[in-house]
């Protein structure tokens, strides 16, 4: 792989998150669409199912991606708008990285206990 | 007007560059607006209560309100045009075959036509009460 700095990782990262958050999409319309079918349809068994601990972690992964994408949009959005963005780039990307771990702490502390607890 | 294309490839270069760009330019306007959207949809539905508690009476009740179905139809319409886009560009860059190229936006753009479907049905299908009627007509209370 050509071995970039941070640009490289910043695009890639940004690549593999909205893969990710596409696919995600379309499962999660699909799930959420099974309501159509009542309360006697499917809709609570499948989400009994995605309570399960393995997708709750998954779901963490998914927020992280949010955030991560959503906040590295914004600096794509600054370098692509305004005559500073593109030279402080690298500085914008560490600000991306630490605002995705200040926003994903609070986030962490919340959600994790909750997962070891279980269903509810 | 300036000298009009006069073959199909002239066109393609004419036109296509246009469109690319109002993509390029809708990415990132939806980009942004996607932001505020999400942020709040998860916090909503993962911060501020435990996701676990999430069950059919929880969806029903959120859908019968007319705000919420305005609010997650501009988020499912953005997200699906974003999200599809973006898988496109994905597709661009790393299938050069044609005939692959072909058959995977084929897949792509009939899975986002699908889900765009099914989300406006889930979202838009039944009147604000019948979601909360049918709830209370299996003994879940309102």
């Amino acid at each position: 792989m050509y071995r970039g700095r941070e640009g490289q990782w910043a695009f890639v990262l940004h690549r593999i998150t909205g893969v990710a958050l596409a696919l995600y999409l379309l499962l999660h319309v699909f799930d959420i669409g099974l309501v159509m079918y009542g309360p006697k349809g499917p809709f609570n068994a499948f989400l009994a199912f995605y309570h399960q601990w393995p997708f709750r972690i998954g779901l963490v992964l998914v927020m992280a991606a949010v955030v991560y994408h959503g906040l590295n949009g914004l600096r794509i959005i600054l370098m692509d708008f305004t005559s500073w963005g593109v030279r402080y780039q690298r500085s914008l990307w560490y600000g991306v990285l630490t605002l995705t771990t200040g926003i994903g702490i609070p986030i962490l502390i919340k959600v994790v206990p909750e997962i070891l607890a279980g269903k509810v | 007007m300036a000298t009009r294309p006069k073959t199909l490839q002239q066109a393609r270069a004419t036109y296509t560059t246009n469109r690319e760009l109002a993509w390029w330019v809708f990415m990132r306007i939806s980009g942004f607006l996607l932001i505020f959207l999400v942020f709040a949809h998860i916090f909503f539905n993962n911060i501020q209560i435990n996701v676990a508690t999430v069950d059919y009476a929880y969806v029903a009740a959120r859908l019968s309100k007319a705000w919420v179905k305005v609010y997650e139809s501009f988020l499912l319409g953005l997200a699906m045009l974003h999200g599809t886009n973006g898988l496109r560009y994905s597709i661009e860059d790393y299938f050069k075959r044609p005939g692959t190229r072909f058959w995977l936006k084929a897949v792509l753009f009939t899975a986002a036509g699908a889900m765009f479907v099914v989300g406006v049905m889930a979202l838009w299908a039944f009147s604000y009460q019948q979601m909360g009627d049918a709830m209370n007509a299996v003994g879940h209370g309102g």
